[in-house]
């Protein structure tokens, strides 16, 4: 009798085993974000909450893996073949959910869509590509107005790759409300601010996701967000507060999945005050203030005990860096340590640049935009007066910090910001926010501008690094911020759902799976 | 009566022409939108092209010299920001929402059947409720009835909407698990947002319709109907609540316009998919467009209300027209 069962299972496990009956999607994942994408135009937006929609719909060249090495997705392979033409190989048998087919005509309609100023995109990242040129069916050449060695690391994010027909056939409203990609997911239906429905594509070239309808809700409200997950009305459910992670991860249907995340959180120091002269910012004047001396910038950055503002005011949710850098972006150097929490050095230095009587210093931050912004600039303000820069924390609402404060140089002398660079190249956080002339920098260095400068068009990835090391350098003897920390994202996901959570945000529905 | 209300009907008019100007200064005054609607390490070249496309480098009010708009002066409805936009809500057309690139007063209508659907289910619990407890309370004046349904009265009114939306959340959807904690669908989704929507108006219209019947019950009309020997439910409702009903209605007219647009903060606790949280988020993305037509529908749905209102009065009480 042993015998004879042991068949019976053994027929069931092959059933079960068999590709057709696996492969099936099922199941409903629901998805819940702070805010409804505004468009679903992969090309029109730079928001995270739609790039983790549309990443479910449309493809791109290149993709990052689990531990962010940039990875081959719609191309197959590609080779630099010299200083402005790189080459791309391209995935055959691939088709859009309308049936156009994926080629290098497409890849070129959809690169140079993105390169054209005249249609007025707000993705202007890849406005340095001059040109696709089709070599052959599956294979293109992206030519550049410049040396551009980010490029790779742009197409693993931007550059979503559109159907032409569909897209010349209909116009921009059109399109952004009836995405059609060549993704593991197919666009059903968008009730604007209430739900997006997709399902899974079972042509996808990847093989078809596990999860047939995976829906993205939007939920403003923290405590709603949180209460929905409780619920077991969401599944997935974005930015847990720092104060609940330890409630969600004890509940019985719910927990935690956490990653170091790739936004950092730092407090930029005015070395120049930008004046508008005639229509452009002229940035050549110091500021009118302490802070242009190195050595008060060094004293600040002694004066701020961050481990303690971890421990204390996020709860241990954020990791300290010595840069706006993660370890995990190109141009790392983790040769380069934080400041000591060390205020009688910051006391000496005070006196040193001449102030033996401590200064008085202003310090900006925004409210509500950032997990315990509001708490961590006065945390900062509290420390550095104690240690006799007497400090005044100024507190915006964060659409007008950014129009009033950030965007019109009306900063001065500190404030805080994060910025979350998902390129994952150094270039995207050191030259918008340190390089002169940039919109949100006020920082004047020359050696530095020079540096960044070379940077951003070496092809030599070896001499890239040396650079960015050498900028690092910066943040210790000329110090441009108080670089603070890096956070952790704290996703709440039901204990029925297998996923886990990634640095770079993406929530990508072709990596989860239902518990049985 | 027809003079009436032609009358109120200019008046309306004046009032949202003067609520264009309003919001189109006050909006203008907030900030530029190009800065905020391209990506942060967008160049100065590629924002004074957005800039120059999107049209907020011509004149707000006047093209210098003013004597171009002598020939033909409609030229004023095209090349100045204000004229596009007075006489695009004239014609009902916003323009295309910056962040959305969709029409705006689509985005607007689309989203009206959601709010308008929450106001109503509000005011119509807060009327139910409110009209009988105020009866009540004023027929049974100083009964334990009045001051059960008096100190519920203040609670509803002192209690911040915001409180009281997350606290029906943890009790009702996380604790007791009987109703939905967010979004739209069923009537079940209805009960948590239109309470705490309707809590406030609730409480209002509960106080004024006592104090209204408090007033009336001792005049001497009351007493003459008592006298004539009419049932007591005939005088309360008769006599006395048509009477009391005028201030009564003003409120919920005015409310139902407040609601109308203050349903925000429920919109935003419940995720409920309204206009008044695309309101806030345009507002947050200097959507100008968005903004306009929100205000703008919001504003003559507003004054439309009060319209009816006004009509209405001339029913309960018809002393009103010919004053």
């Amino acid at each position: 009798m042993r015998h004879g069962k042991g068949w019976v299972w053994g027929a069931v496990l092959l059933v079960l085993l068999a590709p057709g009956a696996w492969a099936a999607p099922s199941g409903k994942v629901v998805v819940a974000q702070g805010v409804d994408p505004t468009t679903l135009d992969p090309h029109d937006h730079e928001e995270t909450p739609a790039y983790n929609v549309l990443l479910n719909l449309y493809d791109t060249l290149l993709v990052r893996d689990k531990n962010l090495k940039i990875t081959p997705w719609l191309a197959t392979s590609y080779k630099l073949i010299n200083a402005t033409t790189w080459e791309f190989k391209l995935r055959q048998g691939v088709k859009f959910h309308n049936g156009e087919e994926f080629d290098a005509e497409v890849a070129k309609f959809s690169l140079e869509r993105l390169a054209n100023p005249a249609l007025n995109l707000r993705m202007t990242a890849l406005r340095t590509i001059d040109r696709v040129d089709v070599k052959d069916k599956f294979t293109i050449h992206i030519i550049t107005k410049k040396p551009f060695p980010t490029l790779d690391a742009q197409l693993t994010l931007r550059g979503a790759l559109v159907p032409p027909k569909y897209f010349k056939e209909h116009d921009k409203a059109f399109l952004a409300r009836n995405p059609v990609g060549t993704g593991p997911f197919k666009f059903v239906k968008w009730v604007k601010d209430d739900q997006i429905e997709l399902e899974a594509n079972e042509q996808f070239w990847g093989g078809a996701p596990k999860i047939k309808t995976l829906i993205f809700r939007p939920i403003p409200e923290e405590a709603t967000r949180m209460s929905a997950l409780q619920t077991g009305e969401v599944d997935l459910a974005t930015n847990v507060p720092p104060h609940l992670v330890k409630e969600i991860k004890n509940h019985p249907k719910v927990t935690v999945s956490s990653a170091p995340s790739v936004r950092t959180i730092f407090i930029p120091i005015y070395t120049v005050q930008c004046e508008l002269i005639q229509g452009s910012w002229d940035c050549t004047k110091p500021v009118q203030s302490p802070v242009a001396n190195p050595k008060v910038r060094q004293a600040i950055n002694h004066a701020v005990d961050v481990d303690s503002i971890i421990k204390n005011v996020l709860e241990g949710q954020g990791i300290r860096t010595a840069t706006p850098l993660t370890s995990k972006h190109f141009g790392y150097d983790p040769k380069i340590k934080p400041f000591p929490h060390d205020p009688a050095k910051a006391k000496k230095l005070l006196a040193e640049a001449g102030y033996p009587n401590g200064i008085d210093l202003v310090l900006n931050s925004p409210n509500g935009r950032y997990p315990k912004d509001k708490e961590v600039a006065e945390a900062v303000g509290g420390q550095l007066t104690q240690a006799g820069i007497r400090t005044q924390v100024k507190i915006y609402e964060w659409t007008t910090y950014m129009n009033n404060v950030a965007y019109r140089h009306g900063g001065a002398p500190m404030w805080l910001i994060g910025w979350g660079n998902t390129t994952w190249d150094a270039d995207y956080t050191l030259t918008p926010m340190f390089r002169t002339g940039q919109l949100l920098a006020n920082y004047w260095s020359p050696d530095f501008n020079a540096l960044l400068d070379e940077a951003q068009t070496n092809m030599d990835p070896k001499k890239r690094l040396q650079m960015y090391s050498k900028a690092s350098r910066f943040f210790l003897d000329d110090p441009p911020a108080i670089p603070l920390y890096q956070q952790i994202d704290n996703y709440g996901v039901s204990r029925k759902l297998q996923w886990t959570a990634r640095p770079d945000e993406r929530i990508e529905g072709l990596s989860m799976s239902l518990k049985p | 009566m027809t003079r009436y209300l032609t009358r109120r009907f200019w008046q309306s008019l004046l009032v949202l022409f003067g609520i264009s100007l309003i919001v189109f200064i006050l909006l203008h005054l907030t900030g530029d939108p190009a800065i905020l609607l391209m990506p942060p390490d967008a160049t100065q070249e590629d924002i004074e092209n957005f800039r120059k496309i999107m049209g907020f480098n011509d004149p707000l009010f006047l093209r210098w010299p003013p004597w171009n708009y002598l020939h033909p002066p409609w030229r004023f409805l095209a090349d100045t920001q204000y004229g596009r936009f007075l006489k695009g809500a004239i014609l009902g057309d916003f323009g295309l929402s910056f962040r959305h690139q969709q029409p705006a007063l689509g985005l607007v209508l689309e989203r009206m059947p959601a709010t308008v659907e929450l106001t109503l289910a509000a005011m119509g619990l807060a009327v139910c409720v409110a009209v009988p407890v105020g009866i009540l309370s004023a027929v049974r004046r100083n009964s334990s009835v009045d001051h059960a349904g008096m100190v519920m009265a203040l609670l509803g009114q002192s209690m911040p909407v915001y409180w009281l939306g997350i606290m029906l959340i943890l009790l009702f959807a996380v604790r007791l698990n009987m109703l939905p904690a967010f979004g739209t669908g069923s009537l079940r989704h209805l009960i948590l947002p239109a309470v705490t929507l309707g809590a406030f108006s609730m409480a209002r219209i509960a106080r004024l319709t006592r104090s209204g019947m408090l007033e009336v019950l001792g005049q001497e009309y009351v007493r003459t109907a008592r006298a004539k020997g009419l049932s007591e439910v005939r005088v309360i409702l008769k006599h006395g609540l048509k009477n009391a009903a005028i201030p009564v209605i003003t409120v919920i007219g005015l409310d139902l316009g407040t609601l109308l647009g203050g349903a925000v903060i429920t919109e935003t606790i419940f995720a409920w998919p309204g206009v008044g949280r695309l309101a806030v988020q345009a507002i947050a993305n200097r959507d100008y467009p968005v903004v306009q037509a929100a205000v703008f529908t919001l504003a003559s749905i507003f004054v439309l209300i009060n319209f009816l209102v006004d009509i209405l009065y001339t029913y309960v009480d018809p002393r009103v027209a010919y004053k």
